[in-house]
């Protein structure tokens, strides 16, 4: 990978309810706003961390967010750290499916989260947590 | 009873959906929306949208849910005022809303809750008859 500049100190969210979830998603839309992104890149990125910040709730019970901005070779973007020591996630690739649930919500949680934004990556292992590193870049 | 978010317009029920929904704010809003239901007789529910700028699935299973319970009243949900923006990221993360109608505005929500008046769907003069037939019989 090319040189990374952090462009402000990285923002971190501590996650233990649903008031924390929505925190996280307008610290992220502030910060995609001074980055210049536009108005649907901000609602995508803070829209993607509301769903992973809801779903650390509701299966971890509470977690962390880190949001940090990046420079690279002259295109910004936001890198989104999200991870808990809940339960896991027992089969990561069935998760990432559009409709699947063990909860009650529409099973979109991860696959939509992962649509709205360029890079997504997830991994979990059972009993230890769950940790997404995401990415969202401006459109130049 | 007052409710904050709600408000009556003929027999539409004007629901102001709050800009950041949180869990125990979904249960409150879902049984003040049925109990004026029951208060006012309203035939539709219209949920407005026009205050939300970031929509996530949680407001699609509160849509969903808030559908199913007005349906079991005999009434029918349709939401308004989605911004363009979020339009766009709604249907990005894949959130489809089937069994809800969308309207546009306040303007197009009353006069789908006339036509519905109109259709029958309202307490009219003929069911007035009914139930006292009933009451006779």
């Amino acid at each position: 990978m090319a040189e990374i500049d952090l462009l402000f100190t990285p923002v971190s969210v501590p996650i233990r309810d649903d008031t924390h979830a929505v925190v996280a998603s307008q610290r992220a839309h502030r910060m995609a706003a001074q980055l210049g992104f536009s108005p649907v890149e901000q609602t995508s990125l803070s829209t993607a961390i509301l769903e992973i910040a809801r779903n650390i709730v509701k299966y971890a019970g509470s977690g962390e967010m880190v949001l940090v901005a990046l420079q690279d070779e002259g295109r910004v973007g936001i890198a989104v750290l999200a991870c808990d020591d809940g339960p896991g996630i027992a089969d990561v690739d069935l998760a990432l499916k559009d409709g699947f649930t063990t909860g009650r919500g529409l099973g979109l949680g991860l696959p939509g989260a992962r649509r709205l934004m360029d890079d997504f990556d997830i991994a979990s292992a059972l009993g230890r947590g769950t940790t997404v590193i995401m990415e969202k870049w401006k459109r130049t | 009873m007052y409710f904050t978010n709600i408000q009556k317009l003929e027999n539409l029920l004007l629901v102001a959906v709050p800009q950041d929904l949180m869990d125990d704010e979904v249960i409150q809003l879902r049984r003040e929306v049925l109990q004026a239901i029951r208060q006012y007789g309203s035939q539709v529910v219209l949920l407005d949208f026009s205050r939300v700028d970031i929509c996530d699935s949680f407001f699609g299973r509160f849509i969903y849910s808030t559908s199913k319970m007005v349906e079991l009243m005999g009434a029918k949900v349709i939401i308004a005022g989605l911004q363009d923006i979020v339009i766009e990221t709604m249907v990005e993360l894949g959130m489809t809303l089937p069994d809800v109608d969308a309207v546009l505005d306040l303007d197009d929500a009353l006069a789908l809750t006339r036509s519905l008046s109109q259709n029958g769907g309202a307490p009219t003069e003929d069911s007035a008859e009914i139930e006292t037939l009933t009451l006779e019989g």
